[in-house]
């Protein structure tokens, strides 16, 4: 509730979530249709939304702790009742409620100005979408618990993560299976990330009419990343806060 | 005379501030990451597009290359000034500036050339990874013209491009003076604007008219054709024509984006924002 106050109570964070999204997308369509394959526009849309989610899961779950520790706010966190991994799954679904203009911005841009074909089996798209995002912010939260122990560090790192995992996990186009650019060593880091094997599943579904019966290794896979994701970020935050308070570091202003 | 110290510290802090996070080398080894994966990410798209479309063209690849490589590296710089004014107005620092007897332009221009230089470093860094994975990745040999001349053609272009990417940094941090949260959507609005609209990916002219007609105008697309014509087509005709409008269209952009900073950096102290943290 108070991440969906903080963005829908100062409509500007809206629009700040809107840019990069809205515009890559923009340009990447325009890029699949100046190479000659305006059937492949629906790529750069479907890559438009879930960047959208990534680039949340990155400033305002993996760096939020960082954050919240200049403010002031984190020794509120420590002092509540509630428990760190309630916090950051509060978290995780108000950032999902605040991304959700700028996913449905991008759709909707997209469509209007591209028409891009579409062949969905639409019970895989959503059952694919939910746990995309389950798996993805459940690696939010376990970044959260390593970015714990960072300060001013935790922005460049972000950056760093940030277009790597992108291109990796073939946001805005296959980067695993027979479409894929990457050779195979490549293809199965790739999919060690949970956002790889959404991206994959959802394109599949949502263009190539693939069902359940087509997708459901993908979404044994990213429930299970999802499970194991959730449980390691669980053990990662209780040691991490464990180990700052005997050292006195845990709400230390690192700037 | 023009003393051109503060400018030069300027410049030390920035440098500083943007590697001295860990050590030099692995902030350098660490920004180059993010161009390589961008140059990387247009590139593949270009070639997934062509070769379905059975249009697989590698001068064009070449086109796509270049022009990723060299629209972030307009993005990263011309930014700085932004961040440097709401950094130091959330952590306190940029009230010093004013403090001192040196102007803030100034202090912003330094903070933006130090970004150039390091911008420089990993985006050449990036083409050159780029180009040899892509090559390996596609099977293909990227066609670049790279000699002692073309290389020459385009450091010279990137020099030009400074006073335009400087202007886009003054106007921009005309607004962080009064913004109080949106300064942090400005690098993806201005990525994403400068990918459509430069000329980085695709033709301007693939853009409805008026708007490829603005586009193919602006400095930063000039700039961009300039580097190309140095380094895929070799071609110094052309490269000077471009090289004469980015540097023509780059000073008008630099007047007028000083202009509207000192103008906003003036109402600022009357309104007294000018030193107003930011939430």
């Amino acid at each position: 509730m108070v991440r969906l106050w903080s963005i829908y109570g100062e409509p500007l964070w809206v629009l700040v979530n809107l840019g990069f999204p809205v515009l890559s997308s923009l340009a990447l369509s325009l890029l699949y249709v100046s190479a000659g394959m305006a059937d492949y526009t629906g790529f750069a849309i479907l890559g438009g939304v879930m960047v959208s989610f990534w680039g949340n899961v990155l400033w305002s779950m993996a760096s939020q702790f960082n954050w919240d520790k200049q403010e002031g706010l984190f020794e509120i966190y420590l002092t509540s009742p509630a428990s760190m991994p309630a916090i950051l799954i509060g978290m995780s679904l108000g950032g999902i409620a605040a991304t959700a203009p700028s996913a449905v911005l991008v759709t909707i841009v997209g469509w209007a100005l591209f028409h891009p074909p579409i062949a969905a089996s639409w019970a895989a798209v959503a059952l694919t979408f939910v746990l995309t995002l389950a798996s993805l912010y459940a690696l939010g939260m376990s970044l959260a618990s390593l970015y714990l122990v960072y300060g001013r560090q935790a922005e460049s790192l972000n950056n760093v993560l940030q277009e790597p995992v992108s291109m990796l996990s073939g946001i805005y186009f296959p980067s695993i299976g027979s479409f894929s650019p990457f050779p195979f060593a490549l293809q199965v880091v790739a999919s060690l990330i949970p956002l790889t094997i959404g991206m994959d599943a959802l394109r599949r579904s949502l263009f190539f009419s693939q069902g359940l019966a087509s997708v459901w290794p993908s979404l044994l896979a990213l429930a299970a990343m999802a499970v194991v994701l959730l449980f390691v970020s669980t053990r990662a935050l209780k040691a991490l806060e464990k180990k700052g308070r005997m050292d006195g570091t845990v709400a230390v202003r690192i700037r | 005379m023009i003393n051109l110290r503060p400018l030069f510290v300027a410049a030390w802090m920035g440098v500083q501030h943007d590697l001295s996070w860990t050590t030099p080398g692995a902030a350098l080894l660490l920004n180059t990451i993010a161009p390589i994966a961008s140059a990387m990410t247009t590139s593949i798209i270009y070639w997934l597009g062509s070769t379905t479309a059975g249009a697989f063209d590698p001068s064009r690849l070449a086109f796509v290359l270049v022009g990723a490589t060299l629209y972030a590296h307009i993005a990263a710089y011309s930014w700085v000034p932004t961040q440097a004014i709401a950094e130091g107005k959330n952590l306190g620092v940029f009230p010093h500036v004013y403090i001192t007897s040196r102007s803030s332009a100034l202090y912003l221009a330094g903070r933006a050339l130090s970004s150039f230089m390091i911008s420089t470093t990993t985006s050449m860094a990036a083409l050159t990874v780029a180009y040899f994975v892509l090559g390996s990745f596609f099977h293909t040999t990227i066609p670049l013209v790279v000699d002692p001349s073309t290389v020459l053609m385009l450091a010279v272009a990137l020099l030009v491009n400074i006073p335009g990417a400087l202007g886009l940094g003054y106007l921009l941090g005309a607004y962080s003076l009064y913004a109080s949260k949106f300064e942090w959507a400005l690098p993806g609005y201005v990525a994403g604007l400068l990918m459509v609209f430069s000329g980085a990916l695709f033709p301007p002219s693939i853009l409805p008219w008026p708007i490829s007609v603005g586009a193919a105008a602006l400095p930063y697309t000039m700039f961009i054709n300039a580097a190309r014509d140095a380094i895929i087509y070799d071609s110094p005709a052309a490269y000077a024509s471009a090289l004469f409008y980015c540097a023509v269209g780059g000073l008008l952009a630099l007047v007028f984006g000083l202009t509207v900073f000192r103008a906003a950096e003036a109402k600022a102290r009357k309104d007294g924002v000018i030193d107003r943290r930011l939430a």
